[in-house]
């Protein structure tokens, strides 16, 4: 067996986020460790092949990462990074693409076009697109003693300093459908850009949080990333590059290690204990600098931590986070053709027109208050009409014909679907209301054929071969960190995003009365989810104001960052302030 | 010339990304286990190594994935690891501190019968002669006694020479007469397993549990000439380790070691063709538009993929180009259905420990079904109600299989494994269904719980499965080729390229087709790994295991 073992800093979770993290860390030096409770690490960004030659993608699919510092910082092409495209291609995108109606394809207007490239800023001079995103996700949020308003949230300086047409106290109270009515005509192509927000982690009518929802979709678009989709091996590929970073700096990454508790010593965490099936002989692994918990906020208080050592009224606040509004049902449909576009649906001239993909049914707002009625307000099983349900859905063609996603001849694998659904934790039919039998999902994957079925003219029992699917109850046990199948961990709403997220107090990443103990799980951490390599970069700025690392030269702080009084500046050369 | 190792930047994009023109000391094809030890070794040695890797995963064989999908991983393909004890690779790399664990336990298999008969094939002798003793008091004291030397032939003879170059028939003949081990190895070698098995024991069940295990992974029961794969068969049988977390682990753990000695992983990168240059190899193309330009490229893949799919025909030498077409893919493969069940198989036996076995073979009821069995699979045929094969209950092994809601995590993940045609009679897409009702039938035979009601999702993967998933396993070919003796030894996979280099100048091969085979032995790129370190005059920072250094100072007079 092990002597004890000690690490500068020890990681509960290998999700993105706690790999970026790791990936910062160890790049500055530290000796780190990260635990991983399942066999392969990546949390989100995975890949499986549940039949041969059928590759899906359960969660993450498109990288929204692309204005991320990280790229600068971390090098991931160092380690092996690539987008599915050929280098030495141009890269196709149809930006034309518009959003689906019981009518068909409605085109995007050339005007609403441009009003969306003003509204995210590719049209001022200098274009400030990138700068709006970076503002909005790569930025740690300001101490708690910052008055917030116009001028220091740090996407109103943007639009202060570049836009300010736009710029007014206002739009702090917007909802995004606000926003997208000063710029956009189309009522479909709203419904798109707000659906779009909505499975993206961020409501589109939600007032106070209409840049972020906006940056949201901004960020997966081009120029952020050449192409939607994602990296060449999908977004567990890219999970490859950001893990082999950290453990060429000297990162230790074990799988199969499942932390029970946090060792807390008089007011600080000095480390984990494992659960004794860990795959590591000694259950004791201590931390000299720092745990950081990339596990979801839920159960870091309830159970990692406990009651024990914490009061009523904050395990309260901590019960009461929102697991509401990012839970998706994926749907992939195996077929033995390729799925082909019903008349109305075609975006090209080719025929018979190839499914390439799409969001479905944002003809007007009022199916769009229909729908999130029923997820969101009675929170039951969806009763809407097949052909009045929104989704959006990813095809296959749209990955390089170097990296098929089916490589089983004579079969298609198409998807994934994914719509928006109860969380099974607040479903007034019980948590098992999707899967309590195998006829409960076979019913709700019909109901996914139904649909698709509005704008795919194929999908008959001939060509169906089966549908691949998990429910949210299903997720959250696959993945811990997708408690209540929610995608983004917490609602993103006025309550739980930037300076409030997941509460106040611990919106620096940092836990009062426990030193030591940072959070950096998409549930607890500003930004939140889509895989960003932002949580990582937020929290190296308190990391380092608190004197736990010392990052080289290639790093640099968030422009909109404000030091803490009395800590170590993140700006290199800032001392302390 | 060099190019500079810089990140390139696509004129639509943000960000930087892996260089379409990149330089390296050496590029190895294919991230088996093969592969990642080769780029492990050199990586370590201080060479610029890259590793490409089709799948979206590394490790090949070494795979553990959710093939029940959601919520259930499962060893799709290698779990019963029998070289833990001798290879270099677990001794020279540190992979425990990656949270490797190896878990051996002493009920290692057994063969149970429809009268409620069960024999064990058990770690420590004892508890496989005491079950043989039921049967035969003589077959109890042959094993006992046979299977103590055979257990020092393993360790002293056979085991360390899997790490070192192959020899020619003759050199091994002079070796071995130099003691009485080795001569005793020579005498069995004329032998055909059935012989090797039938003359020393007389029981029928004991032959059985006995000749499964020597002819498992290939061999041909009547073939004489590779007597010396039965003592090492038996004894590694007795040995099998599983990998905590699934073989795939073991897969990741190379991978971090390649990582952290500065190699880097292309995966999801599919080699288009090796690129030449004067005669000589250049580097590879890979489909995606990149190319890795090297003057030493190690393929993993099988002959015919390396020879004649990646290589422009007049770059091959014709003896090599006509050896890779006349490469002859295994004689059988596997055909697995996994299984998710609520309750554990629960054989017949009385003996409560032949349920608890890490491997349990059922339907067979003496040699001759098995022999038949065996006839019929090379045949194309299946014959439902006399086939057999072996499972494994892999979640009573390991529990981070099993990712589930509360209430269902009870449930237990398992297969039933059998050798079986790659061309069924009637094709495997068309009879699927059939398979698995029968592979059900016949299990449920042996374990009358599994049945239907107690199934709650499948998944058969047949061996036009294995070729989709791994496609370098041509024609579901687990050992990229057939063991037999001119596909052995110093003729794997031709005597020109057995040593791992191969006529063409910068080329090396060292997948399972190459001496000295499949399995994950590990042994294919520990040697190329040494070879290309000699070629490339870099300094080996490993050194032989004391099982190698004893084996070449007493057989080999190097010392």
């Amino acid at each position: 067996m092990a002597k004890e073992e000690r690490f500068d800093v020890v990681i509960i979770g290998g999700g993105h986020n706690g790999t970026t993290t790791a990936a910062y860390l160890a790049k500055s030096g530290l000796s780190v460790c990260i635990l991983e409770e399942r066999p392969e690490g990546g949390g989100a960004q995975e890949t499986v092949e549940p039949l041969a030659g059928v590759r899906i993608q359960p969660h993450a699919i498109g990288n929204y990462a692309g204005a991320a510092p990280g790229w600068d910082q971390l090098e991931l092409w160092r380690y092996g990074f690539r987008m599915d495209y050929n280098p030495r291609n141009e890269v196709p995108f149809d930006i034309d693409r518009g959003p689906m109606t019981r009518d068909g394809t409605v085109p995007v207007s050339e005007a609403d076009q441009m009003g969306w490239a003003q509204a995210i800023g590719l049209l001022s001079d200098p274009p400030c697109y990138r700068d709006l995103l970076r503002a909005t996700f790569w930025t740690p949020p300001h101490p708690s003693y910052v008055e917030l308003d116009e001028n220091t949230i740090p996407y109103m300086q943007v639009y202060r300093d570049n836009m300010p047409e736009i710029w007014s106290k206002e739009v702090l109270e917007w909802t995004m459908f606000d926003l997208l009515d000063q710029f956009i005509e189309s009522e479909p192509f709203k419904v798109h850009q707000a659906y779009i927000a909505n499975v993206s982690g961020a409501f589109a009518h939600f007032p106070g949080v209409a840049v972020p929802a906006i940056e949201c979709v901004a960020t997966v678009l081009p120029p952020a990333i050449a192409k939607p989709v994602a990296a060449r091996g999908n977004m567990h590929g890219y999970y490859h590059a950001l893990v082999r970073c950290a453990i060429a700096h000297g990162a230790v990454v074990r799988s199969c290690c499942p932390v029970e508790e946090i060792l807390i010593d008089d007011g600080r965490a000095i480390g984990v204990r494992l659960r004794d099936d860990a795959a590591w002989g000694v259950k004791k692994i201590y931390a000299n600098k720092a745990v950081i918990s990339a596990v979801h906020i839920k159960p870091t208080f309830q159970k990692l931590i406990g009651p024990k050592q914490l009061d009523a009224g904050f395990m309260q606040r901590i019960n009461d986070l929102s697991l509401k509004g990012g839970s998706l049902y994926m749907a992939h449909f195996l077929t033995k053709e390729e799925l082909r576009y019903r008349e109305p649906f075609k975006w090209s001239d080719e025929d018979p027109h190839p499914f390439s993909g799409g969001f479905y049914c944002m003809e007007n707002k009022e199916i769009y208050y229909k729908n999130l009625e029923c997820v969101l307000g009675r929170q039951e099983n969806l009763d809407i009409p097949p052909d009045e349900a929104m989704w959006g859905m990813v095809a296959s063609s749209l990955y390089d014909e170097t990296q098929p996603q089916c490589t089983r001849e004579g079969y298609h694998i198409n998807g994934p679907l994914w719509m928006m659904v109860p969380t099974p934790q607040y479903n007034v039919d019980g948590v098992l209301a999707m899967d309590e039998t195998p006829a409960d999902k076979a019913k709700w994957n019909e109901y996914m054929r139904k649909t698709l079925s509005c704008v795919v003219e194929n999908l008959d029992d001939d060509n169906l071969v089966e549908i691949i699917s998990d429910s949210p109850w299903e997720q959250e046990f696959r993945n811990t960190g997708m408690l209540g199948g929610s995608w983004y961990g917490t609602r993103c709403d006025r309550d739980e995003w930037w300076n409030e997220r997941p509460l106040p107090e611990l919106s620096r990443y940092r836990v009062p009365d426990i030193d030591g103990l940072y959070l950096a799980h998409q549930s607890a951490a500003h930004p939140g989810g889509l895989c960003l390599m932002a949580v990582g970069y937020n929290l190296m700025h308190i990391l380092i104001e608190d004197g736990i690392v010392e990052p080289g030269d290639w790093w640099y702080a968030s422009p909109w960052y404000v030091p803490e009084a009395g800590k170590i500046s993140a700006v290199p050369g800032e001392g302390r302030v | 010339m060099t190019r500079e190792f810089k990140g390139y930047q696509h004129p639509q994009s943000f960000f930087e990304e892996f260089p379409p023109d990149s330089d390296w000391d050496a590029v190895v094809i294919g991230a088996g286990p093969n592969g990642l030890i080769a780029a492990a070794y050199l990586a370590r040695a201080g060479l610029r190594v890259a590793l490409v890797e089709r799948r979206y995963e590394v490790g090949g064989g070494l795979a553990t994935e959710e093939i029940l999908f959601p919520g259930y991983s499962s060893n799709i393909h290698a779990i019963y690891h029998m070289m833990v004890d001798f290879m270099p690779v677990l001794r020279d790399f540190d992979l425990k501190q990656h949270g490797l664990v190896w878990i051996k336990p002493n009920l290692q298999s057994s063969m149970v019968f429809e009268n409620g008969d069960s024999v064990l094939l058990t770690r420590m002798i004892a508890d496989t002669t005491d079950s043989f003793h039921k049967f035969s008091l003589k077959d109890s004291d042959t094993f006992s006694r046979t299977m103590g030397r055979w257990r020092k032939i393993v360790k002293e003879i056979l085991a360390p020479a899997t790490y070192l170059p192959p020899m020619a028939p003759l050199d091994i003949t002079l070796a071995l007469q130099k003691t009485d081990l080795g001569n005793e190895l020579l005498e069995l070698n004329d032998q055909s397993p059935f012989d090797i098995i039938t003359n020393l024991f007389e029981n029928d069940r004991v032959r059985a549990i006995l000749l499964y295990h020597v002819c498992m992974w290939g061999l041909d029961p009547h073939e004489t000439g590779l007597g010396l794969f039965v003592p090492l068969y038996l004894d590694r049988m007795m040995n099998k380790a599983y990998c905590q977390g699934g073989s795939h682990k073991l897969a990741g753990c190379l991978a971090r070691e390649i990582v952290r000695a500065g190699g880097v992983i292309l995966d999801s990168s599919q080699v288009n063709k090796i690129i030449m240059k004067d005669g000589a190899v250049a580097g590879v193309e890979l489909w995606e538009g990149r190319n890795l330009y090297s003057n030493a490229v190690i393929s993993t893949l099988d002959p015919q993929t390396t020879f004649l799919d990646l290589m422009d025909g007049d770059q091959v030498p014709d003896g090599l180009k006509a050896s890779a077409e006349g490469w002859k893919y295994d004689k059988w493969s596997f055909n697995t259905l996994h299984v998710v069940s609520e309750e554990a198989p629960r054989y017949l036996p009385k003996d409560p420990q032949a349920s608890e076995t890490f491997m349990t073979i059922l339907g067979f009821e003496g040699t001759d079904q098995l022999l038949e069995h065996w006839d019929n699979v090379r045949a194309g045929r299946i014959d439902f109600d006399a086939f057999g094969g072996h499972s494994t209950c892999e979640s009573a092994w390991d529990s981070h299989l099993v990712r589930v809601p509360p209430d269902q995590a009870h449930r237990q993940v398992s297969f039933l494994q059998m050798h079986a045609p790659y061309a069924l009679e009637g094709g495997w897409d068309a009879r699927r269904a059939e398979v698995e009702e029968a592979m059900l039938r016949r299990w449920a035979k042996y374990a009358p719980n599994m049945k239907r009601e107690n199934i709650v999702m499948t998944n058969l993967e047949t061996p036009e499965d294995i070729e989709i998933r791994l496609p370098n396993m041509r024609f579901g070919a687990i050992k990229h080729g057939d063991y037999e003796p001119l596909q052995l030894g110093c003729f794997r996979p031709n005597q020109d390229c057995s040593t791992t280099r191969t006529p063409i100048e910068g080329l090396y091969t060292a997948g399972a087709s190459n001496y000295p085979g499949g399995c994950v032995l590990g042994a294919g790129g520990y040697l190329a790994a040494n070879t290309v370190a000699e070629d490339l005059e870099v300094k080996k920072w490993w050194k032989p295991t004391k099982e190698i250094v004893k084996y070449s100072k007493e057989y080999l007079d190097e010392g």
